[in-house]
């Protein structure tokens, strides 16, 4: 279906209706959340950024080959960038599927190959002031010049 | 040549957050690339060997020739997606 970054709340109606087909009697919706801790340390807010026009490709790629991989599959991932408050939804990835195990197994791995192969990046703003990058997943190819 | 290098997280603390023009000589790669920036830039020099490097948008090795005009961009490990 789409792939999409938005600068505001994830508006997951329209999504869901998006995704939505008669054919299929499994919607997966997965909602990635900021969480109020970082290995302990109470955060307040994350913000993420995004190499866009990469990032835009390259979620489009994942959505295209799970369709492409999984007959009469759907799915659709948007991320929010910019602030995000704790408990609101930094990623949406929804799937429908004629049936539900195809659903479970593509929603899982367009999550991982998004943690792996899209250029995003999180800040994390923490309770007592300091922010801090989170640089976790090196991408797939690296440089290594010298 | 002149290439436009943007970075991003970690590298653009060190880069800025707006894109840089980078004259170059003409059959310059990624890695002379990489030598210019941490010749103006010694803050790179720890985390070049992080960095992954996309040309116009798709990631290619320090071998990798230029052209003058592309969009070179800087990309430390990503972290999208939530703690999930």
């Amino acid at each position: 279906l789409s792939a999409g970054l938005v600068d505001e709340p994830i508006d997951v109606a329209a999504v869901e209706r998006r995704v939505a087909a008669w054919r299929c009697g499994a919607v997966l919706l997965f909602l990635g959340t900021v969480r109020d801790r970082h290995q302990g340390r109470p955060v307040r807010l994350l913000t993420y950024t995004a190499y866009r026009p990469m990032a835009l490709k390259t979620l489009k790629r994942i959505t295209d080959e799970l369709e492409a991989a999984t007959q009469s599959l759907r799915v659709e991932i948007v991320h929010r960038l910019g602030d995000v408050p704790v408990g609101e939804a930094s990623v949406l990835i929804a799937v429908a599927s004629p049936h539900r195990q195809a659903a479970y197994e593509a929603s899982r791995e367009a999550l991982e190959r998004l943690k792996r192969e899209v250029p995003i990046w999180k800040r994390e703003h923490y309770d007592d002031g300091e922010v801090a990058w989170r640089e976790e997943e090196p991408l797939g190819f690296v440089s290594r010049p010298f | 040549m002149k290439v436009v290098v943007v970075a991003f997280a970690t590298a653009s603390d060190v880069l800025g957050q707006d894109g840089v023009e980078v004259n170059l000589p003409e059959g310059s790669r990624v890695r002379d690339l990489g030598r210019a920036l941490v010749e103006r830039h010694p803050k790179l020099q720890p985390m070049w060997g992080r960095l992954a490097v996309a040309v116009d948008g798709e990631l290619v090795g320090g071998g990798h020739p230029l052209e003058d005009g592309v969009e070179v961009a800087l990309l430390p490990p990503v972290s999208g997606g939530s703690g999930a």
